[in-house]
This record gives structure tokens, sequence and C-alpha cells, in this order.
């Protein structure tokens, strides 16, 4: 985990920099009596490098905690899967249009995330699309991506 | 207008059929997120924002979301008492003594106190509300840039060292906000900032964007790590309604956690986990059996409830006086007011009276119709328990790509949604505790107006946040805050004790 924040606490600090320089050469500070639009920035900038360095010296200085038992198992993949699964459904609802898509997301995240057995998974896709349409088209009159099947 | 004819406005504005309906939808959809563990509150507004652009009227949408969240309170209590499990984070200190109740066959009483404990701190509460929000309102009037200044940054300091969390990474997060908040074109020079060319960011990141992404799919992300499963409750519940002695037992747990919750409410950062917090330590203390406490007291129970949504009441009060939000859920309610073009703020009641007083009415019968959601229908709130999580979470997804989709129509705002997604999901996996990202974002065009405003009014002259007696008092206040938790540190670091980890 300390490897980890260790990691970030450096990226910060380094986006701290850029965030200063950035904020300097090409949004220009201006004056303390005319400020522009940099100085804000530059500040935060200035912020962000400090505290990335005392969260580094902070990390030096604290022992990592000892092992209190068996930690929860944490399955980090379904997170990133779902996260995947999410951009290919923004893109696929452009595409395809809202229904198509929709159904085959369902499908997808109950196969690829829940492991779900094909006929639970077709029933869910079905009344999920199904509501998700009746709750957004009819009821709340929202725009969906017209479908690309309907001509 | 003064406070009573104010109130009696506020009350025929509530009581119209379609406020009454959206008040209790609010009650409900609160009460269920409430008691389902995973999501919060602040997630759950965050979500239904995109739903205020189709509600039309300001009024009611603010009724719902205000609904939401104190319903999200009285919730919070069922799966702590029947299962140890809070439903949300205000509702930690209630497993305590409410399962050690519920597992004595005494959850009934516990569910009962809790709920009427929170009408009674609800209600207190919203009084309030009703008679100390308009003169500080007035108050309110007086302030300029300097004293704007100070207060944002008063407030979002005091909203990250009351977080509990890590200091270091509640700045972090509060400076990535301010930047993020920057994006776009600089509404004084017209200078465009960090868009990289792109011509969709020039308009800036959209707040449902931003808060649907970090609370409600981060939330989300970060819960599909651990397998959660359906728990079925077997407690008994038993009678509902306590009894004279458990009502002699709590009454002063109920009235003191009612002021503890009030107080801590209105003070940004403070909140509704804070103040059960502070209530359940202050019990403890007084207490003539603390020995009781952890074992199933009754007061352990009623103290905490009644604190948690006394606060969530109050802090509607900086929000609505000062245009402050003191914590994310009502940094939520704060985007949904400029959603509908109303600036919260001192102007807010003498511009908007139908929204300040429909709130607050709407807000006592929400409360009313808390306790009858509550107290007969807690069984019913149970079986909720039996949804899988494996539905829930794509129905979400689903529910807020379209929600963030309708906001301009385009499928942009779902990256951007996502690319928030995968920021609050990292977030929760380095325990950074995201409340400070959508304090900072709402509040971040503010503090940047109010200090340039001031640059220019005094001429460069820095002594302009000193010299008035209000900002002035305000940043000493920043000052004793900064130089106090500096020596805070030092001396558990000289101690030789055990420091938190960052």
């Amino acid at each position: 985990m300390k490897k980890y924040e260790r990691i970030t606490a450096i990226i910060t600090s380094l986006g701290g920099v850029w965030i200063m320089y950035y904020a300097w050469r090409t949004l220009k500070l201006g004056s303390i009596h005319v400020p522009d639009a940099g100085l804000l920035p530059f500040l935060c900038g200035v912020g962000l490098a400090v505290l990335g360095i005392a969260w580094i010296l902070i990390l030096q200085w604290t022992k990592e905690a000892e092992n209190e038992g068996p930690a929860e198992q944490r399955l980090w993949h379904r997170p990133v899967l779902s996260l995947l699964l999410m951009v290919l459904y923004g893109w696929a609802m452009e595409s395809v249009g809202y229904i198509t898509s929709t159904f085959i997301f369902v499908i997808a995240w109950q196969k690829v995330i829940e492991h779900e057995k094909w006929l639970k998974t077709m029933i869910i896709a079905l009344l999920g699309t199904f509501a998700m349409y009746a709750l957004f088209v009819y009821l709340l009159k929202v725009p969906i991506p017209p479908e690309f099947f309907a001509g | 207008m003064d406070i009573f004819t104010g109130l009696i406005n506020g009350f025929s504005i509530a009581l119209t059929g379609t406020n009454i309906l959206f008040c209790f939808l609010g009650a409900l959809i609160g009460t269920a997120i409430g008691v389902l563990p995973g999501l919060g509150p602040a997630a759950t507004i965050a979500l239904l924002l995109p739903m205020t652009y189709v509600i039309g009227s300001p009024v009611t949408a603010i009724i719902m979301m205000a609904g939401i969240y104190y319903g999200a309170m009285y919730g919070g209590s069922t799966t702590s008492i029947l299962l140890n499990l809070p439903g949300e984070a205000a509702s930690v200190v209630t497993c305590i003594d409410g399962y050690q109740m519920a597992k004595k066959g005494r959850a009934g009483a516990a569910l009962g106190i809790a709920a009427i404990g929170s009408f009674i701190a609800g209600t207190v509460a919203v009084l309030g509300l009703t008679f100390f929000a308009p003169p500080l309102a007035e108050f309110a009037l007086d302030f300029g840039p300097p004293e704007y200044f100070a207060l944002t940054t008063l407030g979002l300091l005091l909203a990250v060292t009351l977080s509990g969390g890590s200091i270091t990474k509640g700045l972090i997060i509060l400076f990535v906000g301010l930047l993020l908040a920057m994006v776009g074109l600089d509404p004084i020079s017209g200078k465009i900032r960090f868009t990289f060319g792109s011509i969709v960011l020039q308009g800036g990141f959209d707040f449902v964007t931003l808060a649907m992404g970090v609370f409600g799919l981060g939330e989300i992300l970060y819960n599909l790590e651990s397998t959660l499963k359906t728990e079925i409750v077997t407690t008994k519940l038993g009678k509902v309604f306590p009894t004279l002695k458990d009502w002699a037992d709590s009454k002063w747990a109920i009235f003191r956690g009612s002021v503890i919750g009030f107080f801590v409410g209105i003070i940004p950062g403070g909140g509704a986990v804070i103040s059960s917090l502070a209530s359940y330590a202050i019990e403890k203390k007084y207490s003539k059996h603390p020995e009781e406490f952890g074992q199933g007291a009754i007061q352990g129970v009623a103290g905490p409830e009644s604190a948690n949504n006394a606060a969530s009441s109050s802090s509607f009060i900086p929000l609505l006086t000062l245009g402050i939000p003191g914590n994310a859920a009502i940094a939520m309610i704060f985007a949904a007011l400029m959603i509908q073009g109303i600036t919260p703020g001192p102007f807010l009641v003498a511009e908007h009276p139908d929204v300040f007083w429909g709130v607050i009415a709407s807000m006592y019968i929400g409360n009313a119709m808390l306790l009858v959601l509550n107290l007969p229908m807690v069984g019913i709130w149970v079986q909720m328990l039996r949804v899988p999580y494996g539905i829930l979470a794509p129905i979400i997804v689903l529910f807020t790509t379209v929600g963030v989709y309708s906001v301009q129509n385009q499928v942009f705002d779902i990256y951007s949604m996502l690319f928030f997604a995968a920021l609050g999901y990292g977030m929760r996996k380095l325990n950074f505790d995201p409340a400070p990202l959508p304090l900072a974002f709402v509040l971040g065009p503010m503090v940047e107006r109010s200090l340039r405003q001031s640059l220019l009014i005094s001429g460069g002259d820095l002594t302009i946040f000193v010299s008035r007696p209000i900002s002035g008092t305000l940043v000493a206040i920043f000052v004793l805050l900064v130089v106090g938790q500096t020596a805070f540190y030092i001396k558990r670091k000289t101690g030789g004790k055990k420091t938190p980890a960052t």
C-alpha cells in the first residue's frame, strides 16, 4: 500500500510543479494589483507540490500498519472490467443506439462481472432494458441516442 | 416578510399536491438508500441530479433532494440495528448498542426510539433553521468579496480538518477540486485554461458528471471489489413502540443529541457523522451507567440517531443563508439549485422566498412522513436488503449513464463521468475522503472571484482581508485552526504516540 501511496505522492508533487509552470508561462500570473487567470492555478500548483513532498516525508516517518488478522478479499479485476464495459457502452450507445447497446451491456455485465446463468442473464437484460426505456423515454421524456437498426 | 408570514407561505407551497408527492418520494428514496449499504445520500442525490432538469420547478426539486438527505439518516439506523451493518456513515455508531439491543430481542424498541428520536431532533433542527436562518441571511448581506474569500477558504479548511481522515490527503483533494473548477473559460479575463485544445471542455466540467462519477459510480466500482452478499434478517423485531421506561431513559439523550446535532451541522465539514460520534461520546461520558454502553444501552441509539438527523437539517443553514455547502450531500443540493438558475446565499430569502420557505416547511412535513414510513413499515425495508447487489449495480450504471447523457445530449459527458468514476475509485483505494472534492469544485469559482475582486478593490493590498471586522475574524479563526492543528500534530509526534497513517 505504501508503495502506491509513494507513487501517488510523487505524481502529485510533479503535477503541482507542472501546474505552476503552466500557470506562470501560459496563463500569466498578472500582478498583485491586477491578478491574471494564472494566479489561483499557480497557488494550487504550489499547494500540490508542497503537499506531495509532505506526504512522501510522512510516509517515510510512519511505520506500515501491522497486519491485523486476515484481510477481506478484494477483487480488483471486477471494477477494472466494469469500467471497461462502461466505456464500451458509452461508445456503443452513440454507434448502435440506446436499446441495443443497453441490452448487450446488461448481458455482458451479468456474464463477465457476475458470472450469472444464461436464463437469469436474459431475463435481467430484457427487464432492465425495458424498465429503463419506459422510465426515461415515456415517463421522464429524456432524449436518448437514436436506434441504428430503426433506420 | 417576517418569519411567521414566511412560514405560512412556505406551508401553502409545500402542501400542494405535487410538492407533497415529491417530498414523499424524497423521503421514500432516502429511507431506501439509507437502508441499503454501499450507497450514501451524496451518491444518491448525485445520481438523481439530472432529474431536476425534468422536474422543472426549483422548489419541488429541492424538496425532493432534501427529503433524500434527511430520509437517509432515518433509514441508516435499520441495518445498523438489525445487521450490525451501517446503511450510511452517520449510523456507524448506532451499530454498537443498537445491534446489542437486537441480540437481546429488543430490535423493535431500538428501531422505535431511533425513529422517534430522529423525528423530534429533525423537528427541533427545522425550528432552529426557521428562526436562525433569516437573521443570518440578513447579516450576510453586508458581506463583500474579502468576507466571502475568508468564509469560503475557512469553510473548505474546516471541511478537510473535520472530515476525520488525513489532513494532507484532504488538502490535496481540495486543490484538485479547485483546479477542476478552473477548467474552461476564465470568467474575468476570458482566457482558456486546462482544455488542451478540446472545444467541449471550454465550458468546463459539469458538476453532474463529477458528482455522479466520483460518488455514484466511484462507490459502485469500489463495492464491486468485494462480493456484497444479501443478508438474511433473522432477528425478531418485537414491539416498535418504546415503553415508558425506554422513553424515560432516552428523553435527555434525544434532547442533547438534537442540540449537539444542530450546532455541529451548521459548521462546514461538521455534518451528520461527527455529530453522531460526538453525541455517543457525550452520552457515555455523562451516563450514570457508562458500563452499559456497548451492551445495549438505549441512550447509545437515541442520542446519535437524534444528532445525525438534527445535523442533516441544520446543515441547510449555511447553504441557504451564505451559499456555502458544508458537506458533500449539501454540495449536491447546491448544484441542484444552480441547475434551476437559483444562486443560494443571502439574497435567496428576498429573491426566492418560495424556495426558501417552501423547502423549510416541507421539512416539517417530511419528518412526519418519515416517522410513518419508518415505524410501521420497518419490516418492508428489511425485505429490501434481499435485492442482490449484482442486479442493483448494473441498474445504477444504466441510470447514471442515461442521466448524465440527458443533461447536454452528448456522449462526451459519459466519458468525463467515467473519468471521474476512475478518479473516485482511485481515491477510495488510496484512502482519500472524496467529500472535499465537490465542495472545492462548487466553491472554486467563488474563491477565485472573491480573491481577485478583493485584490482589485484594495489595489493589491493584502491587509484588506484582516482590516475588515468580519473577514478579519474569519481569517483569525483560519490562522488559529492552522496553528492549532500544526501544534497538535507536533505534540503527537514528539509525545512518542502513534500517529495516524499520513
